[in-house]
């Protein structure tokens, strides 16, 4: 048991040394404020992943799934098409599949104006 | 931090390179020392192993959904098995499936038993930050380092259940000898594949120092040498006292042995963080 829980200790130490982001950009980009609600969320990722789950917040809303329609292949760049929610901040989470089998995740935030 | 998916990813690979190293460890360490009662241990293993590279693949499914339904979700799981973390699923399963199997089938069942670990162990190659670098001289490296390390923690539960009663004292000095004429070449090989690998995936002293991956390798060689230190005063202390009869010696070796327990979980915790939530330095 104290093996168990020094490895845990250690483990979650560890984890304080964060991973690199596999998301080389996005539009709008993270942190970023625009004036309009933009059409479309750009993704452009480091290397090939196949989307699984993206979903989107707008202000204090539950979470709500976007359409990745026919995005069934591993690509570097994704379109996925927003529903105009109003003003306020937006937080999109996604989730994908990268072509050597890991599972990733990632988050990126805008703000309407 | 991870959110709650990832720790328990985290907790799975550790409990699968528990299972899978230490199964594969008991059955190389039982076949070189021609060790006895340790059919039970290898197996025990090897179900946790089993169990672990069951539930992680199917974790996997979860991580792609972020839910738990994706554990079960067809789609997913068949993306997965698309991709080389099905290869490896499958090799984990035929490897360790066969070690079992070998276990019932005397001397012969050694040799099965022995395929089967090493069909295991190079399932890790097919996955992972080693994998993505496509250098076939890393997969020979990976999985040098991976059967040195097994043999490693495959020789502490029999070792340390020889040292544990006066009736075996001598047979745990003799294993414990030949263990360390064994390990006077396959520690030297980890050390050394080891550090290429490190090489390879990190590549450069700033990235070791300042990338989160290369914090965490150098937790890891930290803890490896606090474990060669502990194997040093084993091997040039305690086992000769033992092999001239000294019984304290077999206390202090059982100590140690547990010492060495706490950190190979320790190690195996860190590797667990290492391959499941952080990407090589760019």
């Amino acid at each position: 048991m104290k093996q168990i829980l020094f490895a845990g200790i250690i483990g979650v130490w560890a984890t304080g040394a964060m991973a690199h982001s596999p998301l080389e950009a996005t539009t709008p980009a993270n942190e970023a404020t625009v004036s309009e609600m933009p059409s479309e969320v750009l993704m452009d990722f480091k290397g090939d992943i196949r989307l699984t789950r993206v979903a989107i917040t707008h202000a204090d809303t539950d979470s709500m799934d976007m359409d990745l329609g026919d995005q069934t292949s591993f690509m570097q760049e994704f379109a996925l098409p927003m529903h105009d929610m109003g003003k306020g901040a937006y937080v999109v989470e996604w989730r994908g599949l990268g072509v050597d089998g890991h599972p990733m995740t990632g988050i990126f935030k805008f703000d309407v104006e | 931090m991870p959110d709650a998916l990832g720790l328990a990813a985290i907790v799975t690979k550790f409990a699968l390179y528990l299972g899978v190293m230490a199964a594969v460890g008991v059955v190389l360490a039982t076949f070189l020392f021609r060790l006895d009662r340790t059919r039970l241990v290898a197996a025990t293993f090897a179900i946790l192993g089993l169990g672990a590279t069951i539930l992680g693949f199917s974790l996997s499914g979860a991580n792609l959904t972020g839910d738990i339904g994706g554990m079960i979700d067809p789609e997913m799981l068949g993306l997965l098995w698309m991709t080389p973390v099905g290869s490896a699923f499958v090799l984990r399963i035929v490897g360790l499936c066969l070690l079992i199997t070998g276990l019932f089938f005397g001397r012969i069942g050694q040799w099965i038993s022995v395929l089967g670990g090493c069909i295991a162990i190079w399932s890790f190659g097919h996955i992972g930050h080693v994998s993505d670098l496509e250098d076939w001289r890393l997969d020979i490296a990976l999985m040098l380092h991976l059967l040195a390390v097994a043999l490693w923690i495959g020789i502490l539960i029999p070792l340390k259940r020889l040292a544990s009663s006066p009736q075996t004292h001598l047979m745990a000095a003799h294993v414990g000898h030949r263990f360390g004429v064994v390990a006077s070449f396959t520690v030297p090989v980890l050390i050394i594949v080891g550090g290429y690998m490190g090489y390879q995936l990190v590549g450069s002293w700033p990235a070791l120092l300042q990338a989160g991956y290369g914090q965490v390798l150098i937790i890891k060689v930290l803890l490896v040498g606090a474990l060669l230190g502990l194997a040093v005063v084993n091997k040039l202390r305690f086992i000769p006292a033992l092999r001239s009869g000294d019984p304290d010696a077999a206390v202090h070796l059982c100590r140690s042995i547990s010492i060495e327990w706490l950190i190979i979980f320790a190690v195996l915790g860190v590797t667990a963080v290492l391959t499941t939530q952080l990407t090589l330095p760019t």
